[in-house]
């Protein structure tokens, strides 16, 4: 594992590589680039993001910025990861924590997998982890995360993390030219722990 | 000639706030009940003041971000018994804010929500808003049941997402759409904690 050299001031930064059980959560490199656009070109996995499908040089400067987005220094702050699948080592897909609030001590999960990757439960897993991160480490008191209110398997996964809906909003703003309807789903600390208790 | 803006209900009407309404606006603005929920919070009768100046100076909505404040006054005696804005919160997407406060010894009459029903039928038939929205603390029990009256739906009940005063919120989004405006919305019971 290469060594990342951390931000000076980097106050919380997962201990790279993350391991789970099928899965390799690790920084961006360069090299990922191909990857990356191997899933984030496509229409069906746009479809329920907030971004279009991404060309080539798109994904390359996307890339080329998440080498740097791995560590929370301070408000606003992203942490990319790469979710690498261990046997195989390919990357099918990416995992992202924002840190949305410094002083209410809120961050936002987000998860985006290659078609050929759904359905085999990695999104929960690699959110597992950096879940297990944000409330452990980097003290989180709520996660939150959003998906378009279509997006069923989005929503299934955040289920299945144990988070709660709280918001189901229809049409408070529009998005890629139509009506948005958005579900909001998040999970406080303590529920996070009690649930990894059992 | 410039034209006041007002609105009459069965009961009230809602007009722009004068100079001479700050006595009473001070009478029930302090109070600790009242306090409790607003968002522009006076420590002081001086703070109160310059909130009650914000406000009589909000007449209209010209740009996105404005907010159009009305007394709430019974017709019978001219009482001001509270007051209702609303705020042009997005332009492209036509959204609007309703937020409201009622002296406690004028509540449980039906006052609140017939101004409220006044200022979402402003909103959504002379403004053309596409949907209104009003954010109410969890523990405020007759908020939540007014904007249930009318039949807005729970779209949002966010759980300790932010500190306020030292202490975890619970904070309710209730929303309506123009379409459903229209269509005349049925009072909504929302099933506490499970959004619509």
């Amino acid at each position: 594992m290469t060594q990342v050299p951390l931000p000076l001031s980097a106050q919380f930064v997962p201990a790279y590589p993350l391991l789970t059980a099928r899965l390799c959560l690790r920084p961006f490199t360069r090299a990922d680039v191909d990857a990356v656009y191997s899933f984030r070109s496509r229409e069906d996995v746009a479809r329920y993001l907030l971004d279009d499908a991404m060309s080539h040089e798109q994904c390359a400067e996307a890339v080329r910025m998440r080498t740097g987005q791995f560590a929370f220094t301070s408000e606003g702050d992203k942490i990319l990861v790469a979710v690498e699948r261990r046997e195989d080592g390919r990357l099918i897909g990416e995992l992202a924590l924002i840190w949305r609030s410094v002083a209410d001590q809120q961050a936002e999960i987000g998860f985006i997998l290659h078609p050929d990757a759904h359905g085999q439960g990695y999104a929960t897993e690699g959110a597992t982890a950096l879940l297990d991160f944000a409330f452990a480490t980097a003290g989180m008191h709520r996660v939150y995360a959003r998906c378009d209110a279509r997006n069923r398997a989005s929503a299934a996964v955040m289920e299945r993390l144990g988070m709660r809906r709280e918001a189901h909003l229809r049409e408070h703003t529009q998005v890629k030219g139509r009506w948005d309807e958005e579900l909001v789903y998040a999970i406080l600390d303590r529920e996070w722990a009690e649930r990894r208790s059992r | 000639m410039k034209t006041e803006l007002t609105l009459k209900t069965d009961r009230l009407v809602l007009r722009p706030l004068q100079r001479s309404d700050l006595d009473a606006v001070l009478g029930y603005y302090a109070l600790p009940e009242v306090q409790r929920y607003l968002d522009w919070k006076a420590r002081d009768r001086f703070e109160a003041k310059a909130a009650f100046e914000a406000m009589r100076k909000q007449t209209r909505l010209t740009r996105p971000g404005d907010i159009i404040t009305f007394a709430i006054v019974r017709r019978v005696d001219g009482t001001l018994m509270g007051h209702v804005s609303l705020r042009w919160t997005d332009a492209t997407a036509a959204q609007g804010e309703v937020r409201f406060a009622m002296a406690p010894t004028y509540r449980r009459q039906g006052y609140g929500t017939e101004a409220v029903r006044a200022m979402l039928d402003f909103g959504f038939t002379q403004h053309r808003l596409h949907r209104i929205f009003a954010v109410t603390a969890g523990g405020n029990t007759p908020s939540i049941g007014l904007l249930q009256n009318l039949g807005m739906r729970l779209e949002a009940h966010y759980r300790e997402h932010a500190l306020f005063m030292g202490e975890w919120d619970e904070e309710m989004h209730f929303a309506m759409l123009e379409q459903e405006w229209r269509r005349g919305a049925m009072p909504y019971r929302a099933v506490r904690n499970k959004v619509a």
